[in-house]
């Protein structure tokens, strides 16, 4: 997928009118040549990944060109991508594996190539890196769960919406959620299922849970679309819970200032889209780089959602050195 | 598995039950132990609040499926039906918040739906593409305009008088199995006691033969590909009014769900047989498999093993049945 041209407009008829606007800006400076590749086109994560490498290309005079598979999460879709922009040989790749283990040869190929690159967001299991940069998945489920927890003082019921049985991503949010508990054994955890970081498995596992546990205060989700499923299905059956979920993402900013949704773990997207862009190019310019930038766990409420409540494409990327402070 | 009956004109009277009668008791049979398991394991599952939860998450996934058994049963299938609801949600949650119009919204979610509908069926009738292409085709042209449209945005936040569409009340009862229980009597109906029903049947059963005996084929495949994409439009608007957003991925886990529906439902595959009866208790029998270990905190570690061998038991009880039977 490439989202090169300035502005692209146009209307999606089905014997009626929708209309919509796509509006992506890349500076057409002839800077160095970066391929950025993401995971998918429709989780809003990687939408604000892409804004934020997109940012830093433009502060910095360099050209993204960016990958995306059209079935999401394709590995076969992704190892293509690879031989193609081989091919096309740019300066630097800023890359996220759509598998962290089976794109392991994709990423050799790359090495073998000779052609730097960045990983972002899920570290790749095999390869040569620039560097690392992406958040701490334990990190963020523990600071998450702990911010609940210490909202509800210390006590009560909650349920655990868990992501993908066997993705790592939600192994080490479930991790980070059960240390969270340890630190609070006077709250009492009713039930941890399965909702597949699917909104409307989550809105059906809440429903059914709700109908076995009377008194539910605290729900911790492994991602904000589960976590709004939960709200709409708390909603439903008039009952009240403190809810968190995990990415940051802006239905989520939406939610916590409508007093819905008590907080949301930041996975900080457009930094990683940032940093990573940085680094890939800042290495082609032979200035220094560090070999990791994971990004503190932090968490968005009522009192600091301020500061990521403004549409992506507005954002730009901090500095450099506050960048990597993170 | 040709020999397929078709139930109004020639169902056999008497003590004797038909296969289809039969499967729909089997089926039934299986829903029901499965419910008794439950009632014993857990003391909320045969609560009025819990069925009513199971009938509401049933009703969704029935509405989606309802459409599809007509296709399914004609001989034919529909693997775009997930997509469409992503499309005509997205669709009309765009048009909803762009206008403040439920009502325009409404019309652009079913149009899109049914509009996708007559294109498959306008495929595999005028263009005698295989089903299968004709609709995996579909899926990814749809995908690709969806996620193109949402540019991985979601939208939520509609208007409460739309939301009650799938999250609210009448006599207690949640307005989606109304609209359930308003689908399944009009298609019943439609399909047993009309010649219009009886003609897709024949359709289903033996094309060639249907075709010599003066069905219009080529309209009754048109039709049943048209009611598909209009009731995975309709349904595209309670999953809408239900989760209060829309996302481009929304339908993904939905088209496989609704063809095992079916499916476990009693419809075959090879066409003539089926009901829109069994498709509910195809919804039903999913339904209360996750209801069941969600009550019970199942372990993730367990939960798609459990799911898959109820699934393959449901059906195995019928087609054991069948063969003792030798029907």
């Amino acid at each position: 997928m490439n989202f090169k041209s300035a502005f692209q407009t146009a209307s999606v008829a089905t014997g009626f009118i929708a209309a919509c606007a796509i509006s992506t800006a890349t500076m057409a400076q002839s800077g160095e040549k970066v391929a950025v590749f993401t995971k998918n086109q429709t989780n809003p994560f990687f939408q604000v990944v892409r804004l934020g490498a997109d940012s830093a290309a433009k502060q910095m005079g360099a050209v993204v060109t960016h990958y995306v598979p059209t079935k999401p999460d394709s590995i076969p879709e992704q190892m293509s991508q690879i031989d193609d922009v081989i091919i096309k040989k740019p300066n630097a790749i800023v890359f996220t594996p759509v598998d962290y283990k089976a794109m392991g040869a994709g990423v050799l190929k790359m090495n073998a190539a000779g052609i730097p690159v960045v990983n972002i967001t899920d570290r790749s299991e095999a390869g040569k890196f620039v560097a690392f940069v992406g958040a701490s998945d334990y990190e963020l489920g523990l600071v998450t769960a702990r911010h609940l927890l210490k909202a509800m003082g210390g006590k009560g019921n909650i349920v655990i919406l868990d992501g993908v049985k066997g993705s790592i991503v939600s192994a080490d949010r479930a991790r980070g959620f059960a240390d969270a508990l340890k630190e609070y054994p006077q709250v009492k955890l009713l039930a941890s299922q399965p909702g597949n970081f699917q909104r409307l498995q989550g809105l059906q596992v809440m429903e059914n849970l709700m109908q076995t546990h009377a008194q539910i205060n605290g729900v911790v989700a492994a991602n904000d679309a589960m976590a709004a499923g939960a709200i709409e299905a708390l909603e439903g059956a008039n009952r009240k819970a403190l809810v968190v979920g995990i990415n940051g993402t802006k239905e989520a900013v939406d939610a916590i200032k409508a007093g819905k949704m008590l907080a949301s773990g930041d996975y900080n997207g457009f930094l990683q889209g940032c940093v990573g862009t940085m680094v890939a190019i800042r290495e082609l310019r032979r200035l220094p780089v560090p070999k990791e930038v994971v990004f503190k766990a932090s968490v968005i409420d009522k009192s600091n959602y301020q500061a990521v409540d403004m549409p992506a494409d507005k954002r730009s990327c901090p500095k450099w050195e506050e960048a990597i402070k993170g | 598995m040709n020999s397929a009956v078709q139930p109004a004109l020639d169902a056999p009277r008497g003590t004797q039950l038909s296969p289809e009668q039969r499967a729909l008791v089997l089926r039934l049979a299986v829903l029901g132990l499965l419910g008794l398991a439950l009632t014993l394991a857990s003391q909320a599952f045969l609560t009025p609040g819990n069925l009513l939860n199971v009938l509401r998450q049933a009703s969704l996934m029935f509405l989606l499926a309802s459409g599809l058994t007509l296709v399914i049963l004609c001989g034919g299938l529909d693997l775009s039906i997930g997509a469409n609801v992503a499309l005509s949600a997205c669709l009309a949650g765009t048009v909803i918040q762009g206008t403040g119009s439920v009502l325009l919204g409404c019309a652009v979610g079913a149009g899109c739906g049914l509009a996708i509908g007559v294109l498959n069926g306008l495929m595999v009738t005028a263009l005698r593409i295989p089903p299968f292409i004709a609709t995996y085709g579909m899926l990814w042209i749809l995908h690709g305009v969806t996620y193109w449209f949402m540019n991985g945005e979601t939208i939520h936040g509609f208007p409460p008088a739309f939301r009650a569409l799938g999250s609210g009340y009448f006599a207690g009862v949640p307005l989606p199995v109304y609209l359930m229980l308003a689908v399944l009597l009009v298609g019943t109906v439609l399909m047993q006691y009309t010649t219009w029903g009886q003609e897709v049947y024949a359709t289903g059963a033996n094309t060639e033969a249907a075709e010599l005996s003066g069905v219009p084929v080529f309209a009754r495949r048109l039709a049943v590909y048209a009611a598909s994409g209009l009731m995975g439009g309709l349904a595209s608007l309670v999953f809408l009014a239900r989760l209060n957003s829309a996302e481009g991925d929304m339908g993904e886990s939905l088209t496989l769900q609704a063809i095992a529906a079916v499916l476990i439902g009693g419809t075959s595959l090879f066409g003539g047989t089926g009901t829109l009866v069994g498709t509910l208790i195809g919804a039903l029998i999913l339904t209360v498999v996750l209801n069941g270990m969600n009550l019970l905190s199942v372990s993730a570690n367990w939960q798609p093993l459990i799911t898959g061998v109820i699934v393959i038991l449901s059906v195995l009880s019928d087609a054991m049945a069948r063969k003792r039977h030798g029907g």
